[in-house]
């Protein structure tokens, strides 16, 4: 408590520390005084009396000294002291300072942006209550889990893991694990058609249990939040809307609370609106609404939900979240979970216990990485980028700092000379390098708040898959700007101090020490300093050339692939029939009507759709079951419902066989008509006896044989790999029906064609397997090939949809070519930033080399013109700088080669078809740098050429 | 000839402390001349280092100061005991009335006592 007040009062005093001085100084005088006065009374002389009075008083300057030090703050003093006579002594060399400030600006302002973006990805703080107490389920086996269901990129998915589990088993945890106090399942959010009193719009809508809102710890601005009792079916259907939503599409009308909606022509109640601060606890997604989850069974609008979504313990596709009741731990949620899981896929015969089924239980931060998944590579590799460009300012400023501090050696010296310690003069130098670090980091706020708007707009305009997180300076990005700045002050101040505090200064006293003998002597370990800073730049900037090489060459090697069909003037677009109500005659209908449109368009060659359009990163897969092979040995593959005239409109070649015919076309309508009545059927058995699916199989067994098998067409590689020597034409495949009980009853393939090999997801993947059959319903995305500019056909195209059926919505509109873009956005937005990061690098790289260079030539021009006078020519000169400066150059590039082989490794995932350590890209790069860095040396090499022998001997 | 002694820092503190209690407000030469004067000349020089100390009791809060008219009629600054100072004052009496008595009856025992 004493202490305190006394920093209290000392922070008062070193604020007024004026008056203070002011009146220490009339204190000791009244001190003298008194005793001067009773020493006269005393007796003694009045010279005498004072000569005493002072004497026993003490060494007066020690004594306020002392009381000084009791009463201010001497360390920020000095501090202060130190700031001062930095700024000024920093602003008598503007130029310096610019370069400097400018440098570090740049660096700082760099690694701000990107962390900003890798913080508003990575690091944000859940919107929930407790985030870490918030847990998700994540399921594991040995062996895959043939499961029906559907994912929505929360999490990384695959047939071994996930994070979807069947809502039967949400239901199973919440009553028997006894380890949560709370616990909801979510999924989606998925396309809806919502209709309020106007038109019809697409609106995401994401399904949740009715103790989601409770379980998160979310609240509603108006209304209500969902309840458990919105779970039961009697209930009229309630949803919630997002703050954003209410917003845009209701204009934050209180009224819109209690009005019904149709969400897929089934009547809803809007209940409540969500509070502003929340999206989705998955990183990068958001939602319009929430839904309740008895919609599931009502609101159809996806083709893989035949099983009862809520009821069916085999459909896995809801994230489960819990809550962590207090005082259980992760550990011990993880074993009764995973018992519980054990027992239900054995039961339901998914798996064995042999193939070790089991669930983790993680933090949903850890769990749910969604969309950030994506990123976090790229933003890695981004960082790892801005560090170096960091790393080579620091050099540059440490090389400009020693520079200059060598011609500050008297100045150093004299204060040496008058009593500062090397230690003072140390701080003295880090003072200095702080506060243009400081400089640097105040104006690199700036460049980040204009880098991070640049590299926002260049992310969201990814089209398909837009970025959708917040980006805005926190806590966060504060600290890790004033951690950067601090620690590059630091940095790049080390080196100058580390030098003077060590060096002997004395020779520097005297006259004419930059050209005296001294002066050189103490100067070897200063340029070895510089050298070092100067290499390191270089190699620096070499290992970011390669780095942006290999990027740069990925990108072309992506753009110049042949993806396996004509990629000019298509333009595509998806259209979503389902949701507006056709059924699958209607759909097929529908498309056929819409083909003939289109084709009849001036400047249309052919039109034809697929369920997907190729290379837009969906891809669907399946098993068949080749005619001969042992039961059960499936093999996958990818495939494609396609329409008719869809090889001739990519122009795909046929290497044998036919295309589909419209013979083809009716028969998998037929079949696909008798499939589905027969699963309807059985469906409709099982509900009335609830049995188990065994019956419902036999149902539709025995419809079976009548079916004839649907065509297909398969690619060169389905050809190579599975049927090699067989001419594949005319064989049957059937479906791995026995394998899979839950899923309806399939009557196998005939294969009528063999097409060339293309590119299906993305132009990365590999070419898989591929089998395309006849559309027969679902969504479908156009093609259509044109002669003239894809794009000016878009109006008419939506007119001609609009036409045919005004509550039908027209989605992606875009040329093949902007879709083969946009799936190389990332790869672009790569080589695109780290060749500028790179550039950068190798400008200020280049900077330094010039700074060393050109001092170089300054301190030395008395050298050079002794030289010149004793013969030697102006080629000699030059070459003499030359040389010094292109032998660091090489070092750095051979120290950048190393350390680019060892690095460059860590990005092999990102390349295509280049080898991180490629010897071309190394070659260009190298003979770039050394280019760029001949002309860096040539400007100080030609002005030492430019030495007049008398000028610089008369210097003297 | 006698040595001054080596005063120690809280000795002389207590030293403030006690005269400002028993004389009330004095200045600066003032407390100097007393504890001169009580100590038998111990602190005779040397009564610059006062100055510190006053200062640090005034930031703890034991002393407080103001201006005031010397005995020559010039300004002084006057110091005077808080009721902190007061309750340190007793505290510290106390300590060291218990130590000195320890140490005497140290000095006091003789070998027969240990036994």
């Amino acid at each position: 408590m004493r202490s305190l007040r006394r920093l209290l009062s000392r922070v008062f005093g070193f604020v007024a520390r004026r008056q203070s001085e002011e009146r220490m100084r009339e204190e000791i005088e009244e001190h003298v005084a008194l005793q001067t006065a009773e020493n006269l009374r005393a007796g003694m002389t009045a010279a005498e009396a004072r000569r005493q009075a002072i004497l026993k008083f003490g060494a007066v300057e020690a004594m306020k000294e002392s009381y000084r030090a009791g009463r201010g703050m001497p360390f920020i003093e000095t501090v202060l002291q130190d700031l001062r006579y930095s700024v000024r002594t920093i602003s008598r060399s503007p130029g310096f300072a610019a370069v400097a400030i400018l440098t570090l600006a740049l660096g700082i302002g760099a690694n701000t942006a990107i962390f900003s973006v890798i913080d508003a990805v990575m690091l944000r703080p859940l919107p929930v209550r407790d985030p870490q107490q918030l847990m998700v389920l994540r399921w594991t086996a040995r062996k895959e889990l043939n499961f029906n269901g559907s994912s929505y990129g929360d999490c990384d998915n695959s047939r071994e893991s996930g994070c979807v589990f069947s809502v039967p088993f949400s239901r199973t945890v919440r009553t028997q694990a006894n380890a949560f106090s709370g616990l909801a399942v979510f999924s989606g959010p998925l396309d809806i058609n919502f209709r309020d009193n106007g038109p019809a719009v697409i609106a995401r809508g994401e399904y949740v249990s009715g103790d989601f809102f409770s379980t998160l710890g979310l609240k509603t601005i108006l209304g209500r939040p969902l309840g458990p009792a919105d779970d039961q079916p009697a209930v009229p259907p309630a949803i919630v809307l997002t703050y954003a939503f209410w917003q845009r599409a209701f204009g934050g009308d209180p009224s819109a609370v209690g009005r019904g909606v149709r969400l897929d022509n089934v009547e809803a109640v809007i209940v409540g609106i969500a509070g502003p601060g929340f999206s989705n606890i998955t990183p990068g997604k958001t939602q319009d609404f929430f839904m309740c989850l008895s919609l599931v069974d009502r609101v159809r609008s996806e083709w893989w939900a035949d099983g009862s979504r809520i009821n069916d313990p085999s459909v896995f596709w809801a994230v489960i979240v819990g809550r962590l009741a207090p005082g259980v731990s992760i550990a011990r949620a993880q074993a009764s979970v995973s018992a519980l899981f054990r027992s239900e896929v054995v039961h339901l015969s998914l798996l064995t216990d042999a193939d070790g089924p089991g669930v983790l239980v993680k933090p949903v931060r850890e769990g749910l990485d969604g969309e950030s998944r994506g990123y976090a590579p790229m933003l890695d590799l981004l960082m790892g980028a801005v560090g170096f460009v960091l790393l080579i300012a620091c050099a540059n400023v440490a090389g400009l700092i020693l520079a200059r501090s060598a011609g500050r050696q008297k100045e150093l010296a004299v204060r040496q000379a008058i009593g500062a310690g090397r230690g003072r003069i140390a701080r003295q130098l880090l003072t200095e390098s702080l506060v243009v670090s400081l400089a640097g980091g105040t104006l690199g706020v700036f460049v980040a708040i204009w880098g991070v708007k640049a590299l926002v707009a260049l992310l969201q305009s990814h089209v398909s898959d837009p970025f959708l997180f917040p980006v805005a300076p926190d806590w966060r990005v504060l600290g890790f700007t004033a951690v950067v700045t601090v620690a590059t002050g630091i940095l790049s101040g080390m080196a100058p101090t580390f030098r003077s505090a060590r060096s002997d200064l004395t020779p520097s006293l005297r006259e004419n020490a930059s050209s005296a003998p001294g002066g050189a002597v103490q100067s070897r370990w200063r340029f070895r300093l510089g050298d070092a800073l100067v290499v390191a730049q270089v190699a620096l900037s070499m290992v970011m050339l390669i780095g942006a090489g290999l990027l740069v060459r990925t990108l072309g090697n992506l753009r110049h692939l042949n993806p396996g069909f004509d990629t000019r003037n298509i333009l595509l677009f998806g259209v979503n029939p389902t949701i507006a109500g056709y059924t699958d005659p209607g759909t097929v209908h529908l498309y056929r009507d819409l083909q003939r449109r289109f084709a009849a368009l001036p400047g249309v060659i052919a039109v034809s759709y697929s369920e997907d359009a190729l290379l837009s990163r969906s891809t669907s897969g399946t098993h068949v079951h080749l005619d001969g092979a042992p039961p059960k040995s499936n093999v996958g593959t990818d495939y494609l419902a396609v329409g008719a005239d869809f090889f001739s409109t990519m122009r795909i070649r046929l290497l044998a066989g036919r295309a589909f015919t419209s013979a083809d076309f009716a028969q998998a309508d037929a079949t696909n008509a008798a499939v589905s009545a027969a699963n309807k059927e059985a469906k409709a058995h099982a509900d009335a006896g609830k049995a188990s699916p065994a019956p419902r199989a036999e149902v539709a067994q025995s419809v079976l044989p009548a079916l004839a098998p649907v065509p297909v067409i398969i690619n060169q590689t389905f050809a190579k790999r599975y049927l090699a020597g067989k001419d594949p034409v005319g064989l049957h495949m059937g479906s791995p029906r026995n394998d899979k009980p839950a899923t309806g009853p399939r009557p196998g393939y005939l294969i009528v064609g063999v097409s060339e090999d293309t590119k299906y997801g993305s132009l990365r993947s590999e070419i898989n397997p591929t089998m395309y059959e006849p559309l027969t319903g679902n969504s479908a995305h156009f093609e259509v090939r044109t002669t003239v500019d894809p794009a000016t056909l878009i109006a008419v195209v939506r007119k001609i949809v609009a036409e045919a059926d005004g509550n039908l919505p027209l989605t992606d509109i875009r040329t093949q070519s902007q879709q083969i873009d946009d799936t190389l956005f990332q790869e672009r937005l790569l080589s695109r930033l780290s060749s500028f990061f790179a550039v950068l690098a190798l400008a200020l790289a280049c900077i330094g080399l010039y700074g060393l260079l050109s001092y170089e030539v300054a301190r030395r021009t008395r050298e050079l013109g002794i030289r010149m006078a004793l013969g030697a020519n102006r080629r000699d000169v030059m070459r003499l700088v030359l040389r010094q400066g292109l032998i660091l150059a090489l070092t750095g590039v051979g120290i950048g080669i190393g350390a680019a082989v060892g690095i460059t490794r860590l990005m092999a995932s990102m390349l295509y078809e280049v080898r991180p350590g490629d010897p071309a890209t190394f070659a260009i790069v190298c003979l770039l740098l050394m280019v760029v860095a001949a002309v860096a040396c040539l400007v100080p090499a030609r002005r030492a050429t430019r030495v007049e022998p008398m000028e610089a001997l008369r210097t003297e | 000839m006698k040595q001054k002694a080596d005063v120690q820092q809280g000795t002389l503190a207590l030293m403030v402390l006690k005269t400002l209690d028993v004389l009330g407000p004095l200045h600066g030469y003032g407390i100097a001349r007393r504890i001169g004067q009580i100590s038998g000349d111990l602190l005779s020089v040397n009564q610059g280092t006062l100055y510190p100390l006053l200062l640090k009791l005034e930031q703890e809060g034991s002393i407080a100061s103001e201006w005031g008219a010397s005995e020559n009629n010039r300004r002084a600054r006057f110091y005077r005991l808080t009721p902190a100072g007061r309750r340190q004052l007793q505290a510290e009496a106390r300590d060291w009335n218990q130590t000195a008595a320890i140490i005497e009856r140290f000095f006091a025992a003789r070998a027969e006592d240990f036994l």
